[in-house]
């Protein structure tokens, strides 16, 4: 499958060139016991791929499955059946600490509660990756970088709480970005924004996909999955519906005209 | 996660919370604290008793008359009077240099004191001529008085310092003359017929100060020839209450002692030792007693102190799960961006190990600081109050070991949280 009508966007690893794909889900089911008796099929086996360079939405009405599956792709948790396969890798029948090292190497987390640590100020935070993996030697060179691909220069001393929503998300996302990771992995990213931050943060993912990176992102809002290149619909635990976006919104020009609102 | 990170993050976050880190590190403060301060004191008690007991002379084993362990009490303690001059002059000159020295003393009781107008009333002794080598006492000024003193029952006396600042100020008492007297018959005061016997004795030496013995001033008594005591004091003619051997060195003693029981076995003709009619002390025997009794007080104190350190401990176990608790979001990012359980634990456990080990150190100086302060109180003056290096080691060794006891739990449960719900965890 092809991405984009838009056949302008440069990609650094193109569908065609890499033939396997990023994620790869085979006939994945989860079911979660609530107290006692009551089971839930979270996930009814569900198929699905990824391929490097994309920009997928994941969406679906409550209970469709989607949260189940954005914690499975994203190794938080572990499906009963089927087989996972990220960057080439089973990640199937991993233990709690490799699932750690996975996630840590290969998946950049974007909350939608931003999920940053209120003790530490924007570089540390975005350094915290970087703790669990890698030297310390670079780690601050590394994370002002990332902060400065967010367009977040001059607040890398601010805490959380001195940073607006918007802000605090951009510092999410230069997180995200630390350990140059496989996969970005955002679960409604613009839930607790207002339009403007929330058309900040999508044309952040936009640039940061058009240089290469692989976005997947968990949202309900029609809105915003119409910025993503392909939207997949999960309904009862499976996928419903694939396509891709034939005219994808541009995040850059509704900014430019106001449509998100000023500030 | 490199040891720096861990640490660098324990440490911040007990900044953040400085209160309730605070009240927690009491808890170690407290106890680390009494176990030192405690532990000191039963050390410097122990270190007195000992100094104390080696004041009155070293290597010394006392004869007294009497057996102590007869069942039939005959002619137990001071009654006794079996004890000769005699038998300390010829145990004098049977162990001859296999001794250091040798004294004897009678007690002649308390007589009142006249010298340059003034009065005091103080204790008489009558002893040897070796008795400042046995009791490694020096003089201040003068000298002690001699063998020839004792042949021709001189009236001369030696007194203690206190004796001497009484009676002569800061002025020299070599060279004074002193009266005794003591008043007998008559009954109350004023009352019948009184007699008052007058002796006066001219004083030769000063003794060095040498501080009290359990409550009593060894600095205030008169010392006259035994011979003089007995003839002119007290009438009891060659009878001592004492007699006291000076060992050459420690190791010696107990060999020592059996042969002053076995001279004096002999020249009393008595076969059966158990039947003996007077007592041989062993100052080690007492040292070791007493040590003995000592040891189990510092211990004592030391467990009393290691109770308040075990509840400072549980307060670090509280403390740390309401903290487990409150950064569960925490816990569920770090893990989220890669933290392994290893990582979420040590983080926890050195959290908690700074709190002891900081508490550790700060109840040392606190321990250290009750120590200099109980120093200072009147009564405890003289106390030697010892911290040694052990006490320190141990007293921080425990408060980590106990960071680490009652912080394994709380650590243990924050690293098996689950990464989704603990990210949930509102």
């Amino acid at each position: 499958m092809t991405v984009s009508g838009r056949a302008a966007v440069p990609y650094r690893h193109g569908p065609a060139a890499a033939p396997r794909p990023v994620v790869r889900v085979r006939g994945v089911t989860k079911t979660y016991r609530i107290g006692k008796d009551i089971e839930v099929r979270a996930l009814a086996g569900v198929d699905l791929d990824i391929h490097a360079g994309e920009f997928v939405a994941i969406m679906g009405p409550s209970g469709s499955g989607k949260s189940t599956l954005m914690n499975v792709l994203g190794c938080l948790d572990v499906a009963d059946g089927g087989t996972y396969e990220l960057a080439g890798e089973n990640v199937g029948r991993l233990s709690d600490d490799q699932l750690a090292a996975i996630r840590n190497k290969h998946i950049g987390f974007v909350f939608q509660t931003f999920n940053l640590l209120s003790r530490l100020n924007a570089v540390e935070n975005v350094e915290l990756p970087l703790v669990y993996g890698g030297d310390r030697h670079d780690r601050r060179a590394r994370a002002l970088a990332a902060l400065g691909q967010v367009g977040l220069d001059d607040r890398v001393r601010h805490r959380p709480s001195e940073l607006s929503g918007g802000q605090q998300q951009r510092v999410a996302i230069a997180r995200a970005l630390l350990t140059d990771p496989s996969m970005i992995l955002a679960d409604e990213p613009t839930g607790n924004l207002d339009s403007h931050s929330s058309a900040e943060i999508l044309a952040i993912f936009q640039r940061l996909n058009e240089v290469g990176k692989t976005v997947v992102m968990v949202t309900h809002e029609p809105d915003v999955a119409a910025h993503c290149k392909r939207i997949v619909r999960m309904r009862d635990g499976v996928v419903a519906h694939d396509e891709p976006v034939l005219e994808p919104r541009r995040a850059e020009d509704e900014i430019a005209s106001g449509i998100g609102g000023a500030d | 996660m490199k040891l720096y990170d861990s640490f660098r993050s324990a440490l911040q976050s007990l900044i953040v919370n400085k209160l309730r880190s605070s009240l927690t590190m009491l808890g170690v403060i407290i106890g680390v604290a009494s176990v030192i301060a405690m532990v000191a004191v039963g050390n410097g008690a122990s270190q007195q008793v000992q100094s104390t007991i080696l004041s009155l002379g070293s290597n010394l084993i006392t004869v007294s008359p009497g057996n102590l362990t007869d069942q039939s009490l005959r002619g137990a303690g001071a009654q006794a009077q079996n004890l000769t001059l005699d038998d300390m002059r010829s145990l004098q000159a049977q162990l001859g240099p296999t001794i250091a020295a040798i004294h004897a003393e009678q007690g002649a009781g308390r007589w009142q004191v006249t010298a340059a107008g003034q009065n005091w009333n103080t204790n008489v002794n009558g002893v040897t001529e070796q008795y400042p080598v046995v009791r490694d006492w020096n003089m201040q000024s003068g000298d002690f008085f001699t063998e020839s003193d004792m042949t021709i029952n001189a009236q001369v006396a030696v007194i203690g310092s206190t004796t001497a600042t009484n009676l002569f100020g800061e002025g020299d008492a070599v060279g004074q003359t002193l009266q005794l007297r003591q008043v007998f018959g008559g009954g109350a005061q004023g009352q019948g017929q009184q007699r008052a016997r007058i002796v006066n004795f001219k004083i030769i030496g000063v003794l060095e100060s040498k501080g009290s013995t359990f409550g009593f001033s060894r600095d205030d008594q008169v010392l006259v020839p035994i011979t003089t005591a007995q003839r002119v004091l007290t009438g009891r003619l060659n009878v001592v209450n004492t007699i006291v051997v000076k060992a050459t060195s420690s190791e010696t003693m107990g060999e020592t002692t059996a042969d002053v029981t076995s001279v004096l076995l002999q020249r009393h003709k008595i076969t059966d030792p158990v039947s003996a009619d007077f007592t041989v002390t062993n100052q080690n025997d007492t040292l070791s007693a007493l040590s003995a009794v000592t040891a189990s007080f510092t211990l004592l104190l030391g467990a009393i102190g290691g109770i308040s350190l075990l509840v400072g401990g549980i307060g670090i176990m509280n403390i740390m799960l309401v903290s487990v608790n409150e950064r569960t979001r925490e816990i569920g990012i770090r893990k989220a961006v890669g933290a392994r359980r290893r990582d979420i634990m040590i983080q926890f456990l050195i959290e908690s190990m700074a709190l002891t080990g900081i508490g550790g150190v700060l109840g040392i100086l606190l321990g250290w600081a009750i120590t200099l302060a109980v120093s200072l109180i009147p009564q405890a003056s003289g106390l030697v109050l010892l911290i040694t290096a052990g006490t320190v080691i141990i007293a921080v060794g425990v408060s980590v070991a106990i960071g680490v006891v009652f912080g394994l739990y709380p650590a243990m449960r924050a690293a098996r949280l689950h990464p989704i719900q603990a990210l949930r965890y509102e």
